[in-house]
C-alpha cells in the first residue's frame, strides 16, 4: 500500500516518477489522482512577471493515471499518464482580438520507466539502497505547442524524452527516510535537454506516511521568453526550476489509501510561480 | 563496487546541491518587450504590442541596427487612459493594421539616449513618419508627449517613457480624415461629417499635401460634434451627408475657421491667446494643461477640448476636437 502511495506522490506533483521504495515481485499499485494549480506571476529572466501575459492567471487541472509492477525483487516497471486542462483569464474581448481561446486540454505525455536496485546494503539496523531508473515519456495527446501565445495555456512540451536516473535512498529501522537522485534528461525537436535532481525526506511506518521533498530542473540550453532568439515558440525556452512540497498518506484497508500533498515553485526561469494541490486514492496488490 | 555505487551517491547529491546554487549568467538587461511585460505601468503597453504583433520583435536584438538596439518612447498607462484604453480588451476598438503602425511610431533603429534629445531635432521612426522634439518650460517633449523619463537600459536598446500615445498617420490632412470615416483608424467610423464638409466645400485640394504646399494646423471636429452643432442650429445633422443641407459659403467659411497655416503645431508649441485661422475671426487658444488647449471660436459660447491631441500628418498636425468652431 504504502508502494503504491509513493509512486502516486512522485508523479502526481511533477516530482521524479520514481520514489526511492522497490515494490517487491509480483507486488504493485495503481493511483488516480486529482491535481489543481494556479500561478499569476511568472519567472521571467531577469525580472518577474506580475500577472500571466494575455491570461493574467492559469489554472491548471490534471487528472493522472499511473501504475506499477513488481517483476522481480530488484525490478520495477512504473508507468504515468495525466490528462490536462489548462484555464486562463483573458477577457473576452482580448480573446476576440488575438483569435484566442482561455482553455487548453487533452491527454498529455505517456511515460514508461524501470527502476532497478542493484544493491543494497545493511548499516546495523539500517538500509542503504542504490537505484537506477530510465524510461522515456512521449505525447501521447495530439496537443499544441505552436499557437504563438496561446500556446502559453500548452499542456506540455510536445517533446519525446530519453530519461536517466541514479537514486540512494537511506532508511532507519524505524521508518525515517533519506532519498536522493539526480538524472538526465535528452528531449528531441527543439526542447533543451535537462538536469533533474530531488532530494526527499520522510517518514514510511505503517499507519501513516509523510515526506517533504525538494526538487529541480535546470535545462542546458533554451532562449528566454521574450529574450533574445525568443520566437514566440515556448518548448525552445530554458525552463528551470526548483519546487518543494509535502505529502501525506493514510492506508484506508483492503489495499485503499489516500493522500494529499501541496507544492509550490521557489525560483525558476520562464515558468509560472505556481502552488498546486493534490489528492490520490491508490490501490495495492 | 561498493567504491564505485557511493560515487555515483555522492555525485547525485552534489549535483541536488547545485540546484540551490546554481546561477545561470544571467542578461544584465531585460529586453524591451520584457520590461513592459515585468513592468505593472507598461501593462497596457504589453497588451497593445501583444495585440499589434510587436512583442517577438521587441524581444531581439534589431537586425537593422548594428548595434542590435531599438529606442522607445514606450507611452506609460495613463498615456493610454487619456484616449480611453483602460484594459487591454479597449483595443478592440482599434483597426489591427493601425494599432500596429502606431507602435512603430514610437520605435526607432538604433541607440537614441536622452542626452541627444535636444530641442527642435527631428528623429524617424520605423513607420517612416519623422518625430520632433520640443522644449517648453524645463521639459522635454516629442511631438505632443512628454518625456517623463529616459535612458531605462534594455538588452536590445533604450527605452524614454511618454505620457501620451505618439500619433501619425504616414498620409495627408484629407486621407487621414478619410482613413478615420472608412474604419482604418477606429472600427467605427469617425470625422466623417467632416470629411463630408471638406468635399462639399471643396477644400481637398487645399488641405492635401503637393510639392511646396504649406503645412497647418488642423482642429478636427468629431462626429458627435457636428451632430451637437446641428441640435444646436436646429437643422438635423444625422447622417454626414446632411451637411449639404447647409448652404456651401457657410459650410467653407465654417470649416476655413479650423485651419491655421503655421506649418502644424503640437500642443506644447501652442501659447495661450488668440490664433488667426484661414477663414473667419480670431479663435481663442486657452492655457497647456497637462498636454491639452482647449480652443473657442469667435461665434462659440463654449470652448471645444481635445479628444485626441496632437495626430502627425504629412502636412500638418490635426487634433481631433469635440465641439464645432464658428466663426
Amino acid at each position: 500500500m504504502l508502494l503504491a502511495f509513493l509512486l502516486w506522490s512522485a508523479a502526481a506533483s511533477a516530482q521524479s516518477l520514481l520514489g526511492g521504495f522497490m515494490n517487491g515481485k509480483g507486488k504493485g499499485s495503481v493511483a488516480l489522482s486529482y491535481t489543481a494549480e494556479s500561478y499569476d506571476n511568472v519567472f521571467l529572466v531577469p525580472n518577474d512577471a506580475e500577472g500571466v501575459p494575455v491570461f493574467n492567471e492559469v489554472e491548471v487541472n490534471s487528472v493522472s493515471l499511473f501504475g506499477t509492477y513488481g517483476i522481480s525483487d530488484r525490478l520495477d516497471i512504473v508507468g504515468a499518464l495525466p490528462y490536462i486542462s489548462a484555464t486562463g483569464n483573458a477577457s473576452q474581448g482580448v480573446l476576440d482580438e488575438l483569435g484566442f481561446e482561455n482553455e487548453r486540454s487533452g491527454i498529455q505525455d505517456l511515460s514508461v520507466f524501470v527502476r532497478y536496485n542493484p544493491l543494497s546494503l545493511d548499516i546495523g539496523e539500517h538500509s542503504l539502497n542504490f537505484m537506477l531508473g530510465g524510461g522515456l515519456s512521449t505525447p501521447l495527446g495530439a496537443y499544441e505547442v505552436d499557437e504563438g501565445l496561446q500556446s502559453i495555456l500548452a499542456i506540455g512540451n510536445r517533446a519525446t524524452s530519453l530519461n536517466g536516473l541514479a537514486m540512494a535512498q537511506f532508511r532507519t529501522a524505524s521508518g525515517l527516510f533519506l532519498t536522493t537522485q539526480a538524472g538526465y534528461s535528452l528531449r528531441n525537436g527543439e526542447v533543451p535537454n535537462a538536469v533533474l535532481g530531488e532530494i526527499k525526506a520522510g517518514y514510511a511506518g505503517a499507519h501513516f506516511y509523510v515526506d517533504a521533498w525538494y526538487a529541480g530542473q535546470i535545462s542546458t540550453s533554451g532562449v528566454n521568453i521574450l529574450g533574445e532568439g525568443f520566437t514566440g515558440f515556448f518548448p525552445a525556452t530554458d525552463v528551470s526550476f526548483s519546487r518543494a512540497g509535502i505529502t501525506l498518506f493514510a492506508p484506508l484497508g483492503g489495499g485503499f489509501g489516500l493522500s494529499a500533498s501541496a507544492s509550490r515553485y521557489l525560483d525558476g526561469r520562464n515558468v509560472g510561480e505556481s502552488t498546486g494541490f493534490s489528492g490520490a486514492v491508490t490501490y495495492s496488490f | 563496487m561498493l567504491i564505485n555505487k557511493l560515487f555515483t551517491a555522492a555525485m547525485a547529491a552534489c549535483l541536488l546541491i547545485g540546484f540551490s546554487s546554481c546561477e545561470k549568467d544571467e542578461m544584465a538587461n531585460p529586453s524591451i518587450a520584457s520590461i513592459a511585460v515585468t513592468n505593472s505601468d507598461f501593462s497596457l503597453l504589453e497588451g497593445a504590442a501583444v495585440q499589434g504583433g510587436v512583442a517577438v520583435t521587441l524581444s531581439n536584438p534589431n537586425p537593422n541596427d548594428l548595434s542590435g538596439s531599438f529606442a522607445v518612447f514606450a507611452p506609460n498607462n495613463a498615456a493610454f487612459g487619456r484616449l480611453g484604453f483602460t484594459t487591454e480588451a479597449d483595443f478592440g476598438v482599434l483597426d489591427p493594421n493601425f494599432l500596429t503602425n502606431a507602435l512603430l511610431y514610437h520605435v526607432s533603429d538604433g541607440d537614441f539616449t536622452g542626452s541627444s534629445i535636444m530641442e527642435g531635432m527631428v528623429s524617424g521612426s520605423l513607420l517612416g513618419s519623422n518625430r520632433r522634439f520640443i522644449s517648453r518650460d524645463g521639459a522635454r517633449y516629442i511631438n505632443g508627449s512628454r518625456i517623463l523619463a529616459t535612458d531605462v537600459q534594455a538588452e536590445n536598446g533604450t527605452v524614454h517613457v511618454i505620457d501620451k500615445l505618439l500619433l501619425a498617420t504616414g498620409v495627408d490632412i484629407v486621407q487621414s480624415a478619410i482613413a478615420l470615416a472608412n474604419s482604418q483608424v477606429f472600427r467605427t467610423p469617425e470625422l466623417s461629417f467632416l470629411v463630408e464638409a471638406v468635399v462639399y466645400a471643396e477644400l481637398v485640394d487645399a488641405l492635401s499635401a503637393s510639392d511646396g504646399s504649406a503645412s497647418f494646423t488642423v482642429f478636427a471636429p468629431s462626429d458627435a460634434a457636428f451632430r451637437q452643432l446641428g441640435q444646436d442650429l436646429g437643422v438635423s445633422l444625422e447622417q454626414p451627408e446632411d451637411i449639404r443641407k447647409l448652404p456651401k459659403e457657410t459650410v467653407t467659411a465654417v470649416l476655413l475657421n479650423h485651419v491655421i497655416a503655421d506649418g502644424g503645431q503640437f500642443t506644447p508649441e501652442m501659447s495661450e491667446g488668440t490664433v488667426s485661422p484661414l477663414g473667419g475671426n480670431p479663435l481663442s487658444i486657452g492655457a497647456f494643461n497637462n498636454g491639452v488647449l482647449t480652443v473657442q471660436g469667435n461665434g462659440n459660447s463654449q470652448t471645444a477640448n481635445m479628444l485626441i491631441p496632437d495626430v502627425q500628418t504629412t502636412n500638418g498636425v490635426v487634433h481631433l476636437i469635440d465641439r464645432v468652431l464658428l466663426p
